[in-house]
């Protein structure tokens, strides 16, 4: 049973990496990309072109998005009542303090500092793939 | 050179669990994993909203940087619990790990619902429950960034 | 005598009540026995006649029997004592009939009973005579036929009735008895109680009077010995009189100014020391008040034991007892002439007098004058009595004090009275000086005359000259002045100004003395100097002597400048001045405004430097990120898939993206020290570095380094910025090695009141002297790449570590020898 991710991300760099990332460590991922906000948001609505798209089992946020910034998209998604079970997992450059309160504030289920260097960011990557889609029980 | 550990200060970790045997299952794997957590526990709902809220005998009780909640509970269910906490402002931050022996597909829907940070089911082996454990403290306490506070709220 | 009257008038009355209390006793016995006897009498009667009645119907009943008796039997017995029974029922009725004779009712009832006997009679007659004619038979027929029965019933009622009626009689009258008796027990016994009442309230009453008339002697004792003890106490004359004008006491005071003893003054013999011309009046008019019982006063002379007459002022007032009778007169006389005693008190103190005093009367001649005023005049007393005043003060005094026709001299003295006036004096030897005078009334018997005391103010006169020149000097001075100076009094005007002042600020002279120094300093320097309720000038000008305050200056022009002024005092003969030096600070001005700019300039300058590097290295990162990551990706994936070359490329390229990275990352640390440091606390040096070991347990291991430290004390200091410089210089330590085990030491000794001077010292490579400064730049390395790693950036950011904490960083090293850095912090006074 393929385990569908949404990573919502603006730089194709960073989506490539995470793709790369991601298949090391689990081969039966669908990652979904929305390069922003609103895309995001259609997608998870299922408007437009992604009238059929499936229901992610976990959402990958970066915070820095064009037009639609990615703390609007985290509280959109948890006050949506449809969509406020799917978890959020943070992944951003920022580690600022209040970044993190404000993530958690707005009920993001965890927040992740996307590091510098590649392999801690493939470690990081991996960590994700064992606790969150292993060992974590997953809402249908 | 990063600095390992906030401020060589210890994480606080609360744990709302009323069965002494796993309270003590919990310890021991947490001891192998992390040394320096100060591990605290709650035996009901009710002792763990005081703690949180540093009432009756808990005034002096650190602010928890995460809890581990089981759900069965005497006096107030960790349903309960949960829903507490999220509806308070001042602790609705502290990232809940739904960790209990259900299984139960609406106990998760139900749990993630309530904005639990995550959903853990505890396993019947001693060694997958250390490793359970390990997982915990290598994702919570050593990969997530979790939010810091000010003492004195 | 009144009290006595009263007295036997209520004994008079109490026995009278008695006497007649004891008649009415006794009549009301006598009643009683009376009425006793009359009961008694009654009694007596009614049994009797209850009696009689009795017989009658035993009698009446013996003559049935006895008729039976012979109608049965037939036998004459029972006839003759019927017969004789007949008579006695006759006889029985007539005694009843006379003992109730007064009854109406009972005699009524014995006319029926004698009806009734008749009938009786006549039907015993009948039968009996049947009975001694015929038979038995025919008898007890005649008898049985008869109304015998009914008519022996009838008599039987009759004779109850009667008894009864005697004994309701007698039931009445012993009421009636018992009555009387009851009121007469009552009567005696209030009787007996009012007698006893009335005796007891007399005796009572008597006895009452008795004890008010003793406390009244008592109270009058008293009065009488306190009069005595106060009376010798006063310093008037004091005596005692009785009711009828006889002076039996004279307090200790009247013999001794008389000189008298109490036989000759007693009575009327105060008379003899009374001033002949006056004693008949007084005689006549205390007197009169003796007899009347007015207040007496008057005045009149008594003669002393000297021989002469003074006058004094009388008084006697009468002591009343309870009822209003004077029992006593006390009296006191009070001398009221001026005695030679207080005239030479005067005298004593004019002469004690530090001042010449002089004593003028209304025509402006000396009658009195002191040793002072002989010495400062050079006359001797004689010469001066009775001279004009004139003579000594030839002008402004007499003047003064003449009654002209506008005041009288009493006004003319009031309007001088306290003030101090100066005029001029001359001397016997005709020299001229200076005199303050103050004059003060004195009554006396030849009426108001003037005390004038008198002080030589040549001395001061010469002082105030002396004054005067001072101040000319000042004057000069003043105009010499290189800065402003303006002099200002108490009022905040403007007495004194030099040229400099008049330059500064545009006026001239004339235009500025007078006026209000807030012309030319608007705010700030009035307002310091005026005395008000809180302060005096001279407080308010302590308060600013010395400092110099800023403040705002005005020209003519109306333009402003800043000002500095300095103040200080200045005494002169109108008070404290002060005098302002006044400094145009405007330069002073503009050149500090522009060193503020500066250095605002400086740090905003500093601050965006700060944000630039973070900023810089932060936007950086990200495509640094890109750069580095695919160029390790490719790295990974096509290592030996491409040629050599690409290899080497794909490395160099990895290489410096590499580098790079780390160089920003460093840099950021490096910007962050200033950016994200934190307040100053109270830490525990050693707990940082504590954190910093576990933070390079890593390394620690690797290496096989042994750490050790002495006891590290509690340092104000940022905790992350101290773990970091732990971690950086123990890394440095364990990392700049040969191989062989690291040894690391860190200490800390205390240098000065609160300083600490920590030390690393470890046995590493060592340090050449040349390098000793170069170190701790940014980015500066001594080894190659391939032999440590790391961008050189850990000292530096050491070394900007110590300096945010106010400190400095230093080494010692040599080659071969190890290292030691060295650094000081900040105690805290908590002991960790």
């Amino acid at each position: 049973m393929p385990i569908e991710v949404l990573l919502i991300e603006d730089s194709p760099g960073d989506v490539r990496l995470t793709r790369e990332a991601f298949a090391e460590v689990n081969s039966s991922i669908h990652l979904h990309v929305a390069a922003d906000g609103m895309e995001a948001m259609a997608f998870l609505r299922r408007e437009g072109v992604h009238a059929r798209a499936p229901r992610p089992g976990i959402i990958l946020l970066d915070l820095n998005l064009p037009k639609m910034d990615g703390r609007e998209v985290l509280a959109q998604i948890k006050e949506n009542p449809g969509l406020k079970t799917i978890p959020i997992v943070i992944l951003t450059t920022s580690n600022a303090e209040i970044d993190i309160a404000r993530s958690y504030q707005l009920q993001a289920n965890c927040y992740l500092s996307k590091p510098v260097q590649l392999d801690a960011f493939e470690s990081l990557v991996k960590s994700i793939n064992d606790f969150w889609l292993t060992k974590v029980k997953l809402p249908h | 050179m990063e600095l390992i550990g906030r401020k060589g200060m210890a994480t606080e970790v609360l744990l709302v669990e009323d069965s002494p045997g796993d309270v003590r299952l919990t310890q021991e794997a947490f001891r192998e994993a992390n040394q320096s957590i100060h591990l605290h526990v709650a035996c009901d709902g009710v002792d763990a909203m005081a703690f949180l809220r540093r009432e009756g005998g808990h005034q002096g009780a650190p602010r928890p940087d995460i809890i581990l909640l089981d759900l069965n509970l005497p006096k107030m269910d960790g349903r309960e619990v949960l829903a507490h906490i999220k509806d308070d402002e001042s602790l609705k931050t502290i990232p809940i790990v739904i960790l209990t022996t259900s299984e139960a597909e609406a106990d998760i829907v139900k749990s993630y619902q309530l904005q639990a940070n995550c959903y853990l089911s505890k396993p019947v082996q001693l060694d997958a429950f250390e490793r359970l454990v390990k997982s915990i403290n290598d994702f919570w306490l050593r990969e997530v960034k979790l939010p810091q506070h000010s003492e004195g709220k | 005598m009144k009290t006595k009257s009263l007295l036997s008038r209520k004994l008079q009355l109490a026995f009278g009540s008695a006497i007649l209390a004891l008649f009415v006793v006794g009549a009301i016995s006598y009643r009683s026995v009376v009425v006793s006897s009359e009961s008694d009498r009654w009694l007596r009667h009614t049994h009797e006649v209850l009696e009689k009645l009795q017989d009658l119907v035993a009698t009446v009943q013996a003559v049935e029997l006895n008729t039976r008796g012979y109608l049965l039997t037939g036998e004459e017995s029972f006839l003759v004592a019927y017969h004789a029974g007949v008579l006695r029922t006759k006889y029985d009725q007539a005694i009843v009939r006379n003992l109730t004779l007064d009854n109406v009712e009972q005699q009524r009832r014995l006319d029926a009973l004698d009806l009734l006997a008749s009938q009786k009679l006549q039907l015993a007659e009948r039968g009996l005579g049947l009975r001694q004619t015929i038979d038995l038979g025919a008898a007890t027929d005649a008898i049985q036929r008869g109304s015998g029965k009914p008519i022996m019933d009838d008599f039987q009622i009759l004779i109850g009735q009667m008894q009864d009626e005697e004994r309701h009689l007698l039931a009445l009258r012993e009421a009636d008895a018992k009555r009387r008796f009851a009121q007469t027990k009552t009567a005696l016994i209030l009787g007996t109680l009012l007698g006893l009442l009335i005796v007891a309230a007399a005796g009572w009453s008597a006895q009452r009077d008795q004890a008010a008339r003793g406390l009244a002697e008592e109270a009058l004792r008293e009065g009488e010995g306190r009069f005595r003890t106060l009376a010798n106490n006063i310093p008037q004359l004091a005596w005692m009189a009785d009711a009828k004008g006889y002076i039996f006491w004279f307090n200790n005071r009247w013999f001794e100014y008389t000189g008298t003893a109490l036989d000759e003054v007693a009575g009327q013999g105060w008379q003899k020391v009374t001033d002949p011309d006056h004693v008949q009046r007084v005689v006549e008019k205390i007197g009169n008040c003796f007899r009347t019982g007015k207040i007496w006063e008057d005045t009149f002379p008594l003669r002393g034991r000297d021989g002469n007459y003074r006058m004094f002022l009388s008084r006697a007032v009468p002591i009343r007892n309870p009822e209003g009778k004077i029992l006593r007169w006390f009296g006191t006389n009070t001398d009221i002439s001026e005695s030679k005693e207080s005239g030479a008190k005067y005298r004593g103190l004019l002469e004690a007098a530090p001042d010449a005093m002089v004593v003028v009367n209304q025509n402006g001649e000396i009658v009195l004058l002191n040793v002072q005023a002989e010495k400062q005049f050079g006359y001797h007393r004689d010469e001066l009595v009775g001279q004009k005043v004139k003579n000594i003060i030839p002008e402004g005094f007499a003047e003064r004090l003449v009654a002209d026709g506008t005041r009288t001299a009493a006004e003319a003295l009031a309007q001088q009275i306290g003030t101090g006036i100066e005029l001029i004096a001359r001397r016997k030897n005709g020299s001229e000086f200076p005199i303050e005078i103050m004059l003060s009334p004195l009554e006396s018997a030849e009426g108001t005359l003037v005390t004038a005391a008198i002080r030589d103010i040549s001395v001061r006169r010469a002082a105030e000259k002396h004054l005067a020149q001072m101040e000319g000097r000042y004057r000069g001075l003043l105009e010499a002045a290189p800065d402003a100076m303006v002099v200002v009094n108490q009022s905040g005007a403007i007495v004194l100004l030099n040229v400099q002042a008049e330059k500064q600020f545009g006026y001239s002279r004339d235009e500025l003395v007078g006026q209000k120094v807030k012309n030319i300093i608007p705010e700030g320097f009035a307002e310091r100097l005026v005395a008000d309720a809180l302060r005096s000038v001279e407080e308010a000008l302590a308060q600013q002597i010395g400092t110099g305050i800023e403040l705002t200056g005005r020209r003519k022009d109306g333009s402003e400048f800043p000002i500095e002024i300095m103040l200080s005092p200045l005494e002169s003969t109108e008070g404290t001045l002060v005098t302002a030096a006044v400094r145009d600070i405007t330069t002073r001005k503009k050149a500090e405004a522009n060193l503020l700019n500066k250095v605002e300039e400086l740090n905003r300058s500093n601050e965006e430097l700060g944000q630039f590097a973070y900023i810089a290295s932060h936007d950086l990162q990200e495509p640094l990120r890109m750069v580095a990551s695919y160029t390790q990706l490719l790295s990974r994936r096509y290592k030996g898939k491409l040629d050599s070359d690409a290899d080497e490329f794909i490395a160099f390229a990895v290489d410096g993206a590499g580098r790079m990275q780390r160089l920003i990352q460093d840099l950021l640390a490096y910007s962050r020290v200033g950016t994200k440091g934190q307040e100053l606390l109270a830490i525990s040096s050693e707990q940082a570095l504590q954190q910093a070991l576990i933070n390079l347990r890593g390394a620690i291991e690797e290496k096989g380094a042994l750490v050790t430290h002495d006891p590290l004390p509690t340092v104000l200091a940022d905790e992350v910025q101290l773990i970091q410089l732990f971690q950086n210089l123990v890394g440095n330590a364990i990392k700049y090695q040969s191989p062989g085990v690291p040894k690391v030491h860190i200490t800390a000794v205390r240098n000065g009141a609160n300083k600490w001077t920590f030390s690393v010292q470890d046995n590493g490579l060592g340090i050449d002297s040349q390098y000793f400064e170069k170190i701790f730049g940014m980015f500066q390395r001594l080894h190659k790449r391939e032999e440590f790693a790391g961008t050189g950036i850990g000292l530096a950011i050491c070394k900007k570590i110590i300096e945010r904490h106010d400190g400095s960083i230093s080494v010692e090293s040599q080659p071969g020898q190890g290292s030691t850095f060295r650094f000081a912090l900040a105690g805290s006074e908590n002991k960790s």
